[in-house]
């Protein structure tokens, strides 16, 4: 019963992963329980939090309402992907710099939206911060730590 | 030999990087949700679709059938057995390990499945037949607190040993109340009849849920020597420990605690939660580990924040508060979990942080048909703080004097006696509260509004106490290469205990922060700790890994003297070596002398520390105690709102909150807690509310359950603290988490009120709220 589904082929961080799941699995799962790249989190199970956050073809997407099927042939990006040479990534760098987190079981999440919206708007005004990230929840509520951080990237490539 | 308090600290006081920091923004934090044992089975339960009603027939045999199921469990498990006890609880043994007799409230857990996978177990769920008989409800705390309400529980099983805090609990028998905290102090009858003018008001706050990241998650696991070990997201595993001990009448050295990294709590994860099922499935399962992780909506039925009721009565005499009567009733669901402290420390912390002679409170805590409320940030103050800091505005508009002033001519000091009777230390309302009005531009007026809009300013202030009595332990372990194990059970679940720990035992030894590292907490390592809530580790195990840095120092320099051949006192210890005073070429690294003492390749110096807090228990009948609490936790909050006059809608526009904090160990990590606790404030004053239909929960999801998002953070929103420091807290250190909180709610309530004259009561306040005051208003015109 665990074992019942089908092959499956999925592009995640530039590493190719055949898997075989049944056609509900969802994305997230697949992530976290096939591929163990636990970054991602499960908040709400709804795609209503944002903790799920990870990029399909460089855009944010909700995994936790995904199949994992319909990444099929995409490129999926998580947290564990933007890492270069063991090097942390400059959004992740801001984060620390800023304490933009408290419990981080948001995190993954905010740093994945955030990459979708300094890909398209290097410089985001606050505003544009807070309306591009408006379905990601802090429930510790560093929001204004994060919008700093967002802000403060060095070097987002 | 500690160090002074103020003087020449190098680390306490300083930002360092959490220590956590690198793999938290790495996503790699050890959450118990990512905790994997091998071979291990998957839990589901079963859960009470009514509200109340008889269990006339549970009946499993299908389920277990099913192939891939390992153990169900319903009632027939847990009762008549000499191994096991069916029933806990912390304050009353009031919850079953499932429904025995009766279900209490929707999400009742009837019986529980451990098998293959969660998807075959939530199948066999459906294979459980269970009969139900429904009875009568209560949903609403006033009616259910009535003589001829409906029954929700029959007894009131008082545990062997209690709390010392809760070891007097007035009940009032064959009703829906298991505990009447009262507070009586002066004559307020009296103080009524002498008081100028007198103001009555009833406040509402209702249910709400912490709404966590991290659900409830739990592994268990029985070896074949009896032994239980728990993976398991709790706040306080010590706790937990005990209970399950009692349960399972086994010693508490047959359980082991290992606790994750919380995707944090607010209060949520304190006390049992999914053990005591979980810890019983996986007894039938040979030794196979049991996971159990809670759904969204479950989470929603596992603990909530208590609703209450407030009527507060206020006598005013020459323009200060003479007498004041509350009468509380709390909402804190189907079983206790905690509410009867919450009912105890929110009755007379409803006096508000002011002098007032005549006191009579009234707390009921009073079962409901919903599910359990219990520890929530904030504990009680919240509920009654809206209700007295929005009076208090009432009270300052009647006799024409400024809020702020009001607040300054009746607000307790140094020395003062509370209504508990207990003479306060470090409390600097009159600082935070000078700040407050500073930050808020106090006095200044707002900018003109929008046409159709409105401006005002509010602010509001509290007074809590934290857990007492209470203790905590922690050793140090000075290692072989110069490092330092910390060992201590308090939990890391955001707050940067991790980091402040540390800091506090590094600046203590005379070590570099980078030298320390903290063991996982783990109830058969690291000592015991009473809980990681109640904004208490800084103070309480912050004091025991001072204690305990002493401790390690001390032994260092005295064997150190001897190889020296010098003087214990002609030494010192400072970033990692030991150094002969006047001498610094003398002296030895922490590596050299942990090697060179033992003449071996390892070995450890071991340093202690245990503290223990005293007081807390209050009179049954009057609720007087020479010690209420260990610290009082003291803070402010400022508001500006622009109120549309013509939809109701709030907008924020400036907020800011202020905390006594006795002295930042880490400034930032103690702003964060500060504003954290604020904009949950927020959530509870605009948006949260966990409703019900018939007591049917109908929006226990995030989809219909709002909170606060980037959008509803205010504009500007600022963090601020003053250092008053604590004669006995860690380099005069109290508590954050929880000093703003409670001032939110009523400081933008006085705003509303400022800008547009109506004076909400209910909470949270909803634009159609705000709106039906409004035309409310403009009828009266």
């Amino acid at each position: 019963m665990i074992m019942s589904g089908r092959s499956l082929t999925l592009s995640v961080n530039g590493k190719t992963h055949e898997i075989t799941v049944p056609d509900h699995k969802l994305l997230l799962d697949a992530l976290r329980e096939d591929l163990r790249l636990v970054a991602t989190k499960e908040t709400c199970s709804l795609g209503a939090c944002g903790a799920c956050t990870v990029l399909l073809d460089g855009e944010p997407i909700a995994s936790c309402i995904t199949l994992a099927r319909y990444a099929e042939g995409r490129e999926v990006t998580t947290l564990e992907g933007i890492e270069k040479n063991g090097d942390l990534h400059p959004l992740q760098k801001s984060f620390l710099a800023h304490n933009a987190f408290q419990c981080a079981f948001c995190t993954p999440g905010m740093i994945m939206m955030a990459c979708g919206l300094l890909k398209d708007n290097p410089k985001p005004s606050e505003a544009e911060v807070r309306e591009y990230m408006a379905g990601n929840i802090c429930r510790c509520t560093t929001y204004h730590e994060i919008i700093r951080a967002i802000q403060d990237v060095h070097n987002f490539a | 030999m500690a160090k002074t308090e103020t003087n020449g600290l190098s680390i306490v006081g300083t930002t360092p990087v959490r220590l956590d920091g690198v793999e938290k923004v790495r996503g790699l934090s050890p959450y118990s949700i990512n905790t994997k044992v091998q071979g291990m089975l998957h839990a589901k339960v079963l859960r009470s679709r009514l509200p109340h009603a008889k269990l006339l027939r549970v009946d499993a045999s299908r389920a277990e059938k099913l192939p891939g199921v390992a153990a169900v469990v319903t009632r027939d498990d847990v009762i008549g057995r000499k191994d096991l006890d069916p029933y806990y609880g912390v304050a009353l043994l009031d919850q079953s390990i499932v429904a025995i007799d009766k279900v209490r409230f929707v999400g009742d857990i009837v019986a529980g499945v451990a098998a293959a996978d969660a998807e075959i177990a939530e199948e066999a769920l459906d294979l459980i037949d269970v009969e139900y008989e429904a009875l009568p409800a209560a949903m609403d705390a006033r009616e259910a607190a009535a003589l001829d309400a409906p029954l929700i529980h029959e007894a009131f099983r008082m545990p062997k040993r209690s709390y010392g805090d809760l070891a007097a609990m007035n009940s009032i028998p064959d009703s829906n109340v298991p505990y009447h905290f009262k507070l009586r102090r002066g004559d307020v009858d009296q103080g009524f009849q002498e008081s100028d003018e007198i103001f009555e008001d009833d406040y509402f706050c209702p249910t709400t849920q912490h709404m966590a990241m991290e659900p409830h998650v739990c592994i268990a696991q029985w070896d074949h020597n009896g032994k239980l070990t728990l993976w398991d997201g709790t706040q306080n595993p010590f706790t937990v420990r005990s209970v399950m001990a009692n349960l399972f009448h086994i010693p508490v050295t047959k359980i082991r605690i290992i606790v994750p990294h919380l995707g944090s709590g607010y209060g949520s994860k304190t006390y049992p939660k999914l053990e005591p099922i979980l810890a019983l499935l996986a007894r039938k399962t040979d030794g196979r580990a049991v996971r159990l992780e809670l759904t969204r909506e479950e989470v929603f039925y596992t603990v909530t924040k208590n609703g209450a009721w407030v009527n507060i009565r206020t006598g005013v005499k020459n323009g200060v508060l003479h007498a004041r009567k509350v009468n509380i009733h709390w909402d804190i669901g189907a079983y206790c979990d905690i509410s009867p402290r919450v009912v105890k420390n929110g009755g007379y912390v409803s006096a508000g942080p002011y002098k007032i002679p005549h006191i009579y409170v009234d707390s009921y805590c009073v079962y409901t048909n919903k599910p359990p409320g219990g520890a929530f940030r904030g504990f009680g103050v919240p509920k009654v703080a809206w209700a007295f800091e929005s009076q208090m505005d009432d009270i300052a508009q009647a006799l024409g004097v400024d809020p702020l002033e009001i607040r300054m001519k009746n607000v307790v000091g140094e020395g003062t006696i509370f209504a508990t009777g207990s003479r306060l230390h470090s409390v600097g309302f009159k600082p935070v509260l000078a700040k407050t009005a500073e930050a808020i531009g106090w006095g200044k007026p707002s900018e003109p509004a929008p046409p159709g809009k409105a401006r005002g300013k509010g602010l509001a202030c509290i007074i809590k106490s934290t857990l007492t009595p209470s203790t905590s332990s922690a050793f140090v372990k000075v290692n072989e290469d110069g490092t330092v194990s910390l060992l201590s059970s308090t939990i890391e679940m955001g707050q940067g205990a991790d980091t402040l720990l540390s800091q506090i035992l590094a600046e203590e030894m005379g070590i570099p922060l980078a030298t320390v590292s903290r063991a996982q907490p783990d109830t058969d390592v690291t000592p015991y700790d009473l809980t990681t809530s109640s904004s208490r580790s800084t103070f309480h195990m912050g004091r025991a890994v001072r204690l305990a840095a002493i401790d390690a120092r001390n032994q260092i320099l005295d064997l150190a003297a001897e190889m020296l051949e010098v003087s214990p006192e002609d030494l010192t210890l400072s970033e990692g070596r030991i150094s002969v005073r006047g001498n610094l070429d003398r002296g030895l690294a922490l590596e050299e002398f942990v090697q060179g003492y033992f003449k071996t390749k390892g070995g450890n110096i071991l340093g202690r520390g245990v503290i223990k807090t005293e007081g807390g228990k209050l009179d049954a009948e009057t609720g007087q105690a020479e010690i209420t609490t260990a610290f009082w936790f003291v803070g402010a909050c400022g508001a500006e709102v622009e109120v549309d006059t013509e939809t109701g809608d709030v907008r924020v526009l400036d907020f800011v909150s202020v905390v006594d904090c006795g002295k930042a160990i880490h400034p930032e990590l103690c702003l964060g807690q500060i504003s954290g606790a604020a904009a949950q404030g927020i959530g509870q004053t605009f948006y949260e509310e966990l409703r019900f239909d018939n007591g049917q929960p109908t929006n226990p999801n995030l989809l219909d359950y709002s909170l606060p998002s980037f959008m509803e953070t205010p504009d500007r929103f600022t963090s601020h603290y003053i250092e008053n420091p604590h004669q006995e807290g860690p380099f005069g250190a109290k508590g954050v988490g929880e000093s703003s909180i409670g001032a939110t709610a009523p400081a933008i309530a006085n705003a509303i009120f400022h800008a547009v004259g109506v004076r909400p009561k209910v909470l949270p306040m909803t634009s159609e709220s705000i709106l039906a005051l409004i035309h409310e208003q403009q009828e009266q015109e």
